[in-house]
């Protein structure tokens, strides 16, 4: 399965991926914004991880986006995100976010979330 | 009242103070040295202008002492805030040095014990493949404390552009005093203010359970758009 990593900071990027290999997802792709993130997503993506504060392109606007696009509408994407406050979790909702992680996050919580979205990324 | 609008109306206020300042000591001067045509005026106007300007001079103060008040108010309550969001910065990073020590020094006690079922002379594989798995927890551990690094630059960031508008306030409010004021060795001149879109201004590391299952729970009670 291969995972978009999409994270403006490089270190948790770096941590991101760690965290997937470590639970057996090895292919994977980095964009550092939503911009980048767009023009790398393609078809052979199955799950995206974003972050939301970003240059160029935030992660809600970047969901959105690819949720207009055919090939990105039912792609799992899920949030991991400092931001905390009940009407930014609900704006992710509304963006088309299917899950959200708060940072800092354990590998256990990234690992129930992706876990739970899985079915949805194999269908 | 946001902190935006509330400084601006500082900064109105302020203009407007130092805008009566020099209307009313522009009238001063005038009363002070009258013109030639007007030095008929007889010394017993004297008391009359006196007490004018001493009204004059008193309304202009109590206008500079609610900016003062106000600017006050505001450059506390920010800095305050920005205070604090460095020290978060000094305890975050301090924590999550404290953390990878810990697992250093237990990632350190497993590799003795490696090298003591190593030197055993029928080594116990089953025992050396629980303590390296042990281990590699160990190591994602401490990689996982360094999340620490991008709440903090987001903490930074936050701080940042509060400085910076603080400097730029404060060199408008400058400029109502001297408008050819140098600005070459201003951050603000020099620097770009972090853009509000990379950071978020509430970022912290504290309470992440806690934070979480907010999340979990409003992704529950509503539904989540299906994947």
């Amino acid at each position: 399965m291969k995972f978009l990593v999409v994270d403006d900071s490089a270190t948790m990027r770096r941590i991101v991926i760690n965290s997937l290999q470590r639970i057996g997802f090895s292919d994977t792709v980095e964009a550092s914004d939503g911009q980048e993130a767009l023009a790398k997503f393609d078809s052979s993506v199955q799950f995206v991880i974003t972050d939301w504060n970003m240059p160029n392109m935030s992660g809600t606007e970047f969901t959105k986006v690819l949720r207009s696009r055919p090939d990105g509408a039912n792609v799992p994407v899920l949030m991991v995100t400092a931001r905390s406050v009940k009407e930014d979790i609900l704006t992710a909702m509304e963006a088309g976010v299917n899950n959200y992680i708060v940072k800092p996050f354990t590998p256990q919580v990234l690992k129930e979330k992706i876990d739970a979205l899985l079915p949805a990324a194999a269908a | 009242m946001t902190p935006n609008t509330r400084a601006q109306e500082v900064l109105y206020e302020s203009e407007a103070a130092l805008r009566l300042v020099d209307h009313e000591i522009h009238d001063l001067r005038g009363a002070a040295q009258p013109e030639p045509r007007y030095l008929s005026v007889s010394l017993g106007d004297l008391p009359h202008i006196l007490e004018r300007a001493n009204q004059q001079i008193l309304n202009v103060l109590a206008h500079l002492r609610e900016t003062r008040t106000a600017l006050q108010s505001t450059a506390f309550e920010k800095l305050q805030a920005t205070h604090d969001k460095i020290r978060e910065v000094t305890s975050a990073t301090e924590d999550a040095a404290i953390n990878i020590m810990d697992a250093c020094d237990r990632a350190n006690n497993m590799v003795d014990e490696l090298d003591a079922i190593d030197s055993a002379e029928t080594p116990d594989r089953a025992q050396a493949t629980a303590v390296r798995a042990n281990l590699r927890d160990e190591i994602f551990l401490m990689m996982g404390a360094l999340q620490f690094q991008d709440i903090t630059s987001q903490q930074l960031s936050h701080a940042s552009a509060v400085l910076i508008e603080m400097e730029t306030r404060l060199i408008e409010v400058a400029k109502l005093f001297d408008s050819n004021i140098a600005l070459e060795q201003s951050v603000s001149h020099i620097a770009v203010a972090p853009s509000a879109q990379t950071y978020d201004p509430n970022a912290t590391v504290k309470n992440a359970e806690g934070r979480q299952a907010l999340a979990d729970e409003i992704f529950t009670t509503v539904k989540a758009p299906a994947a």
